[in-house]
C-alpha cells in the first residue's frame, strides 16, 4: 500500500460482471506494473468504497485517472465521493469503439484480441498519466 | 440447490495477489453454480448509484470474498447495504504472505495460482451450500414439515 506520494493514482473499476471490468482492471495493472511504474500507482478500488479515513485522506492529496468498464463510472464516481480529483476519466466502452467487431473473452479470461485492446489502450492511458504527474 | 439466491461478493482489490484470487474464485463459483443460484454484484456499484445492488444485498444472503485482511468487501457491503451471512479470508486459505504478495495481471496466472483459486473456490461453495441448506430448512418449517 502506498504513503502520500505524488504519483498518479490509477484505479480501475474491475467490474466483475461483463468483461469490460477485466478490461478495465488489466489496462490498469499494465499501466502501473510495466508502463509507468515510476509515474503511477494504484489504490484498490473496495478499499475506497470502504469510506475509511486513511483512504479519503490519500485520495484528496492525490491526483487520480480512473478506468471504468461500463457507463455507471463506478470508479470515477467512487473517488468523487471521497472528494477526490479526477484529473482524467478513461471508458472502456470508449476504447472499444475503435476495435468494432472484435471479441475480447469472458470476464473471467481475456484472448488475443482482449489483450491488444489492453495493451494499445493501456499506452494511451500511460501517455496521459505521464502528461497529469508532470503538472504541477 | 435452485431455491435460494446468494450474493457473493468479491473484494476484486488491485494491490495484491488476494485480489486477484478473490475475483477469480468469485467467477469460478459463478460459472460452476446452477444458473442464478449465485450472483455476484460489483462492490463499487454500491456507491455509484446501485439501488438494485443495494437492495439486492440487503434482501438476500450474501457472501464477502476478501483478498486481504482490511476486509474490504466485508466492510463496505455492511456500510451501504446490510449485514452478510458469511465471509471468506483468501490470506486465510492461502497464507498472508501470499495474499499479501504483489497483485499479478491474468495474463500471469500460474498452475500454483489456479490452486490457490480452487481452494478459495471450494470455502466458498461450502459457505454457500450452507445457507442455502439452512434457507431450505427455514422454508420447510414455515410449511410445516
Amino acid at each position: 500500500m502506498s504513503s502520500m506520494s505524488k504519483k498518479v493514482k490509477v484505479i480501475p473499476c474491475s467490474g466483475i460482471g461483463k468483461v469490460h471490468g477485466l478490461l478495465a482492471r488489466e489496462m490498469g495493472l499494465r499501466v502501473v506494473n510495466e508502463i509507468c511504474p515510476q509515474e503511477a500507482e494504484t489504490e484498490c478500488l473496495a478499499y475506497i468504497v470502504t469510506g475509511d479515513q486513511e483512504i479519503i485522506d490519500l485520495i484528496k492529496e492525490s491526483k487520480c485517472v480512473t478506468i471504468d468498464g461500463c457507463p455507471k463510472m463506478c470508479a470515477a464516481k467512487s473517488v468523487t465521493e471521497l472528494g477526490g480529483t479526477v484529473a482524467q476519466e478513461f471508458r472502456v466502452v470508449d476504447a472499444l469503439k475503435e476495435y468494432r467487431g472484435m471479441k475480447p473473452g469472458s470476464v473471467t479470461a481475456l484472448n488475443d484480441a482482449g489483450w491488444k485492446i489492453v495493451d494499445e489502450t493501456a499506452e494511451k492511458i500511460s501517455a496521459r498519466v505521464r502528461e497529469i504527474y508532470g503538472e504541477e | 440447490m435452485g431455491a435460494v439466491k446468494i450474493g457473493v461478493i468479491s473484494c476484486s482489490g488491485e494491490d495484491c495477489l488476494g485480489g486477484t484470487i478473490s475475483r477469480l474464485a468469485t467467477r469460478k463459483i459463478i460459472e460452476e453454480m446452477p444458473q442464478g443460484d449465485a450472483v455476484t454484484l460489483c462492490l463499487p456499484l454500491f456507491i455509484a448509484g446501485g439501488e438494485e445492488e443495494r437492495g439486492f444485498a440487503a434482501a438476500h444472503p450474501t457472501i464477502t470474498v476478501d483478498g486481504c485482511n482490511k476486509w474490504c468487501a466485508k466492510r463496505a457491503t455492511e456500510r451501504l447495504s446490510g449485514k452478510v451471512s458469511d465471509v471468506v479470508q483468501v490470506a486465510d486459505i492461502i497464507g498472508n504472505e501470499a495474499a499479501e504478495g504483489p497483485v499479478i495481471s491474468t495474463r500471469n496466472i500460474s498452475p500454483e495460482h489456479l490452486e490457490m483459486v480452487d481452494k478459495v473456490a471450494e470455502e466458498i461453495r461450502v459457505k454457500f451450500d450452507r445457507i442455502a441448506e439452512s434457507y431450505i430448512g427455514k422454508a420447510l418449517q414455515i410449511k410445516g414439515f
